[in-house]
């Protein structure tokens, strides 16, 4: 009897979730790449995101499946397919849509509620843009050696991530995330659960409130994420060692060249035998 | 100023989701001949592990100088398109020009060039080595490559499908797109007030143009995902076997060999420079 009562979806279920939220969640990301920013002063008019579509769906569905489908979608689409792929950057913007996506799915209990709704999308946004300029700041602090040092750059980088985040939250945030959420949500709650095979979310089959454990958790992912930037701080002493040596010793350099030299030796003598053996080449 | 506005025109022009189109689906499966891509996506990870992640934490200008060089003659090797090295461009700049702009507004002086000048070759050097890796390969090869270092299954199958769906994702979305204009009555936009109106309409009705997109997309995915269990792929997706046959095409060859050794005593031969400076 369990299974009326919550919003129970299948495994496949959750995957054609996954599937959906990432194919237009990446086509929509693919094209704020390409819609022109424009600048007025310092102030930046830019349709940053279109976040209103996994909020939408992690508002109508399974929030977890649409929250992963986003982030994956913006890796896969905009990151990777365009060349774009930052490395430990990428895993960071990965968490704060995650949370934020999720937190707002879970705080919808009814979707027919357009005020919930509505708070439910401006959280999500406020969410993932303040994680993500907490992130920001770091990177940029531990990235430029002698940040303090350098004279004015430590206020302008507060000063720019500050602002970013403002304009973000009530530029991005109200038209390009609000304002098409309450749109959208009332207009395919009913209409588009069908299409998946499953029960509309109603106030009865809501999966419950957001818990001690939803938080703790974001909390715990959001660690991760800062994590990334510390492990890779420690892989700066590894180099910065590497680079104590390099210095230190010059004849330690010539070393290197010179295997390098052998290595290439030795595979160019691989090459010119295996093209003697074309059998060998075939195998 | 009719140049300008000739300019801004052609822009204009070159941006319509066709040319998008081409543009990604040329970036994908345009250039399988170059040597980049003949290479065995493992190998080619492991270079990306290095110069995607080696940089950030050097500060040593011959050093950093000496990968980009490395990496931006790796990427004329992959035969990039175009709008993939303008995108690049563009976020160079925005991330290091922008700062180094509003440093100076801020009574900053040219003391701030340097340490910028160090971050954008950082910045630089990282994306030309995503993008000789992500764009130069096929897409199929790539998820193998990163299905063999282990990467959750999940994210090889978006990538093949994300390649896959794009061009029918975009074809209808500018179908709809379309209709709603042919329908639609957009506002004068002559005077300034005009053009505000005209852009909120236009972003209104890419919005609207998402509602029949959803629905449509819902019942494409459930169409996939149905197809996929009926091959069984979720429980091929973790088991052993299948990715082991899946995985058995691959093959380091002498060419990657060699890739690997030039590209390691191009380094060290940056390192000798720096240490004799």
């Amino acid at each position: 009897m369990t299974t009326i009562k919550r919003q129970s979806a299948t495994q496949s279920q959750k995957l054609m979730v996954f599937v959906l939220t990432m194919a237009l969640y990446g086509l929509a990301t693919l094209f704020t790449e390409l819609i022109p920013k424009f600048q007025v002063g310092i102030v930046e008019f830019s349709v940053e995101y279109f976040l209103f579509i996994p909020l939408t769906l992690a508002m109508l569905f399974d929030p977890m499946s649409a929250a992963l489908g986003a982030a994956t979608g913006e890796l896969v689409f905009s990151e990777i397919m365009l060349g774009q792929f930052g490395g430990l950057g990428e895993l960071e913007k990965f968490i704060t849509v995650t949370i934020g996506v999720y937190i707002a799915g879970r705080l919808v209990r009814d979707p027919k509620n357009r005020k919930v709704v509505g708070i439910a999308a401006f959280s999500g946004v406020v969410i993932q843009q303040l994680l993500g300029t907490i992130v920001d700041i770091l990177k940029v602090q531990f990235a430029v050696e002698d940040f303090e040092a350098v004279a004015g750059l430590p206020e302008s980088v507060f000063a720019t991530e500050g602002f970013a985040f403002l304009n973000d939250v009530l530029f991005s945030g109200i038209l390009f995330c609000l304002l098409p959420t309450l749109f959208l949500v009332p207009k395919l709650y009913g209409k588009i659960e069908p299409l998946l095979g499953m029960q509309p979310r109603t106030e009865k089959t809501y999966i419950g409130n957001i818990s001690w454990k939803v938080i703790v958790c974001s909390i715990v992912a959001f660690g991760v994420a800062i994590a990334a930037e510390f492990m890779a701080e420690s892989g700066f002493a590894l180099i910065d060692w590497e680079a104590d040596w390099a210095e230190s010793s010059t004849s330690f350099a010539v070393g290197i060249v010179i295997a390098a030299v052998v290595c290439v030796a030795i595979v160019l003598v691989m090459r010119m035998r295996t093209a003697k053996n074309p059998i060998e080449k075939g195998a | 100023m009719r140049a300008v506005e000739k300019l801004s025109e052609n822009i204009l022009d070159k941006l319509s989701i066709d040319f998008l189109r081409n543009q990604v689906l040329k970036n994908a499966y345009g250039n399988n001949d170059t040597v980049i891509a003949g290479m065995d996506p493992r190998i080619l990870l492991l270079w990306y592990l290095f110069f995607g992640l080696v940089p950030w934490f050097v500060n040593d200008l011959p050093f950093l100088t000496g990968c980009f060089l490395l990496v931006a003659i790796t990427t004329l090797l992959a035969r990039v398109a175009g709008l993939v090295l303008f995108l690049f461009a563009i976020g160079v700049f925005s991330q290091t020009g922008y700062l180094l702009v509003v440093t100076l507004l801020f009574g900053g002086d040219a003391s701030a060039i340097a340490p910028l000048l160090v971050l954008t070759l950082k910045v630089a050097t990282v994306s030309l080595a995503s993008i000789t890796i992500f764009s130069g390969l096929d897409p199929d090869k790539l998820s193998n490559g990163l299905m063999w270092y282990g990467c959750p299954e999940r994210l090889s199958f978006s990538i093949s499908y994300a390649y896959r769906i794009l061009p029918l994702l975009m074809e209808e979305f500018q179908n709809v797109l379309l209709s709603y204009r042919l329908r639609g009555n957009p506002p004068e936009h002559e005077s300034f007030v005009g053009k505000i109106k005209y852009l909120i309409y236009q972003i209104k009705i890419i919005i609207h143009a998402f509602y029949p997109l959803m629905l449509n997309t819902a019942k494409r995915s459930r169409t996939t995902v149905e197809v996929l269990e009926i091959k069984g792929y979720r429980y091929a997706a973790v088991n052993r076997e299948v990715k082991k046959i899946k995985l058995s095409s691959l093959r380091v060859g002498n060419n990657d060999l060699l890739f690997l050794a030039i590209s390691f005593l191009w380094v060290a031969v940056t390192v000798l420079i720096s240490t004799l400076i």
